[in-house]
């Protein structure tokens, strides 16, 4: 299980993240909710080793989490690939670099969990749509089999149709692969729909951690009522009679 | 007197991205223009704008990203100045401090350029850039896709608010469903580059009739609570 | 801004500094006796190697490479240029006078280069594709392609030889001028021309630009105001970049008109090996180029302040 226990990280004199503490089991999903510069982006690259950590420190059972290999799924779909290779030669990236074998009928079987046609990997990252990319995108972190998989904002550049439907099959998958994910969000609606835990994250703290059903129904900060009401009132969550 | 804009269109490369198209506004309507992304609804935007400056009337547009809106070149209180100019009027500090003040980002230095200021604080400086003069219209182009979550709420309160009192038609161009239900009154769907549906809010979410609008009814929400 | 001028000097200094070191390191291995040249380039004939070692003590050349250097860069840093090793005048003089010929003949070409380049990429922006920006681009393609000394020969031959309107040799009046400063002045301003004409263009080109016609600012203050400062910032690099290799076009012009000048000057100096005279030159050059990078980081920060931090 990954554990990130009492984790600070500083830039400069600013603290960007203040003693963070969470843990996630394999199988479960946690979502961090957060606004702009809450941190969010700073919390994905500490749990990666990519900023050090000034305090604390972060395993996957009990080892370094670079051990096992978590991947990463970025928000700009396009963006994250080689603009010149194929998509096929990108997705098969992180089994290159580890130099595993990956038998032959996983990629298939990926593909048809997330949806992407035969002949669609042969292209290259500017000829698909933004929603295609970003299932490739997810099927290049699945690849390898990884026990950790980290979502930065992985919908926000997808239209609201697309989210939805990105969503339900990344859970699909979860489902039938077991990793754990992690995804950090802004959308309250998609971490109360597909997370079992929400973390609140605000300037560097996370001031509320809460089951996803209980943090919708009775959020225990005011902060967390604040979320609630925008996700209302912007139509991500909706009541009805 | 309603706005109408008749035969928009447009071509791009060959491809036709908006067929011929009619639209038209009443004076303080609240339309929500709703499509996939790709479907045309921005360049619908863009020409119905157009052409309705070209008749007098008097639109404002907020485009979708702070980008788009704001040269990185130049400052704040240049943008300002330059807008206030365009519209035929002189710069008035009283007015500026108020609309800063109701969108909440007195914060900012105007000296600054736009890179300055955080994106939030950018579109909401162009959201208040384009409350400077009357307006008949104000086109928003996914107004909350710069903003976090409580602030977009806050200034969506804001703007009706805003809007209702001044008497102003709005267009909110937007993907989500979600948010447009609960802002306008009067739903037009766009799917590969036509109007398919146009229908009062209420009546639209009963009963959709195309399979672009059908899908975007089935998702407009995350979750459904019960009350 | 403090912070940034003192990085500026800090980075001034390191490049004089290299500038000088690399140029007398080079002197000193180039092939060939130093001393020997020094005592040929004096008598003007065969001399005895009594003379040479002589020379050779005088001059400190046979003290090694680093106390040689130090003997030279000491009196340097309170401004005393030396004596010529060859003519034992002091360099100063001769340097001033030289660059009194160069300095005009440099603006000059600069002068016609914005005067050529910037109303032409104004016209040619006018209508992007139609006849006269091509016949733009194609006349600057083909500046950007001629040599300096070749294109100096043609004109010469019209406007000299042919026309006889124009003074091709020296610089003794205003006129002698003209032809030189024409030569460098046309390669500068074709690659002006480019690079002017493809910022304007992208310029235009710019994403927010549309929002501002539809807030309803006039055109004409859309150019003014936007698109100038995005289409200045390529053109002030290349033209910075232009004066730097304008110092290297001068010599072949200086040459080819046979006006006197740096050209003059340093091909002298380096053939007799006059160790201070070379120096020299290098040092004003590289003074030059500091100044000119220093002034366009300032133009930089003025235009766009997020470039360099």
């Amino acid at each position: 299980m990954l554990e990130v226990s009492q984790v600070s990280v500083r830039r400069g004199s600013t603290v960007t993240l203040h003693d963070i503490s969470i843990s996630l089991e394999p199988g479960q999903t946690l979502a961090v909710v957060g606004e702009s510069g809450a941190g969010k982006s700073t919390l994905i690259n500490a749990i990666l080793g990519l900023v050090p950590c000034s305090a604390g420190q972060v395993t996957w059972d009990s080892l370094p989490v670079r051990q096992c290999w978590p991947a990463l799924v970025m928000q700009e779909p396009r963006s994250a690939f080689n603009p010149r290779l194929s998509l096929r030669r990108s997705v098969m990236e992180p089994v290159t670099v580890r130099g595993t074998v990956v038998d032959a009928g996983r990629l298939d079987r990926l593909c048809a969990g997330l949806e992407i046609a035969q002949g669609l990997l042969d292209r290259r990252p500017a000829e698909v749509s933004i929603g295609q990319a970003q299932r490739v995108g997810i099927l290049r972190a699945l690849i390898a089999a990884p026990p950790l998989v980290l979502f930065d904002e992985p919908l926000s550049a997808l239209d609201a149709v697309t989210q939805k439907h990105t969503a339900q099959l990344i859970s699909q998958l979860q489902g039938e692969e077991g990793f754990a994910a992690l995804i950090v969000t802004h959308d309250l609606g998609y971490a109360a729909a597909f997370a079992d835990e929400i973390a609140v994250l605000r300037a560097g703290r996370i001031e509320e951690l809460t089951a996803a059903q209980d943090f919708v129904q009775a959020p225990q900060t005011p902060y967390g009522q604040s979320l609630c009401d925008a996700a209302f009132a912007l139509g991500a969550l909706e009541r009805v009679a | 007197m309603i706005f109408t804009a008749t035969g928009l269109s447009a071509i791009r490369s060959g491809r036709t991205i908006l067929h011929p198209t009619d639209v038209d506004i009443r004076p303080c309507e609240r339309v929500g223009l709703v499509g996939a992304s790709g479907s045309g609804k921005s360049t619908l935007g863009h020409a119905l704008i157009d052409t309705l400056r070209a008749q007098g009337v008097r639109v404002a547009h907020v485009p979708q990203s702070p980008d788009e809106a704001l040269d990185p070149l130049r400052s704040m209180d240049f943008h300002w100045c330059e807008a206030e100019r365009a519209l035929g009027l002189t710069h008035d500090a009283s007015r500026q401090k108020k609309l800063i003040t109701t969108l909440r980002i007195e914060g900012g230095d105007l000296h600054k350029r736009p890179w300055g200021w955080s994106r939030g604080m950018q579109q909401r400086f162009v959201i208040a850039m384009a409350l400077i003069g009357t307006l008949d219209l104000l086109v928003m182009d996914e107004p909350t896709s710069a903003l976090d979550p409580v602030v977009a709420a806050d200034t969506m309160d804001l703007l009706d608010r805003y809007l209702t009192e001044r008497q102003t038609a709005f267009l909110l161009i937007t993907h989500d469903l979600g948010l447009a239900a609960r802002r306008v009154a009067r739903v037009i769907v766009m799917d590969d580059g036509r109007i398919v549906e146009d229908a009062p809010t209420e009546q639209f979410l009963l009963a959709p009739v195309t399979q672009a609008a059908k899908s975007l009814c089935a998702h407009r929400n995350w979750l459904e609570l019960p009350c | 801004m403090i912070q940034f001028i003192a990085i500026l000097l800090q980075r001034a200094v390191v490049v004089l500094t290299g500038a000088a070191m690399a140029t007398f390191a080079l002197l000193w291995h180039a092939p060939g006796d130093p001393a020997l040249a020094i005592a040929m380039a004096r008598h003007n004939a065969i001399v005895s190697t009594d003379v040479v070692d002589l020379i050779r003590a005088e001059a400190g050349l046979d003290a090694g490479f680093w106390s040689a250097f130090q003997a030279w860069i000491t009196p340097l840093l309170v401004g005393d240029f030396g004596q010529s090793s060859v003519t034992g005048r002091d360099v100063w003089p001769d340097l001033v006078t030289a660059v009194s010929y160069t300095m005009p003949l440099a603006l000059a070409a600069l002068m016609v280069g914005l005067m050529v380049s910037v109303p032409l990429a104004l016209v040619a922006t006018l209508h992007p594709g139609g006849w006269l920006d091509r016949g733009a681009v194609a006349l600057a393609s083909i500046g950007v392609a001629i040599p300096a000394f070749w294109l100096g020969l043609l004109l010469i031959l019209l406007f000299a030889v042919h026309l006889g309107w124009l003074p091709a040799m020296g610089a003794r009046t205003p006129q002698h001028i003209i032809l030189p400063a024409l030569t460098l002045g046309l390669g500068v301003a074709a690659s002006l021309t480019r690079i002017l004409r493809s910022g304007i263009l992208e310029a235009r080109d710019q994403p927010f630009l549309p929002a501002f016609r539809r807030r309803g600012v006039a055109h004409r203050n859309i150019e003014r105001d936007h698109v100038t400062p995005h289409a200045a910032i390529p053109f002030v690099t290349v033209f910075g970049l232009e004066l730097a290799f304008l110092l290297e076009g001068l010599v072949v012009v200086e040459v080819i008109f046979a006006r006197p000048g740096l050209a003059g000057f340093l091909v002298t100096a380096i053939k007799t090996r006059d160790f201070p005279k070379v120096q020299a030159v290098v040092l004003v050059t590289a003074v030059v180029f500091v100044v000119v990078n220093l002034l366009i980081d300032l133009i930089y920060r003025n235009l766009d302040p997020r470039i360099g931090e």
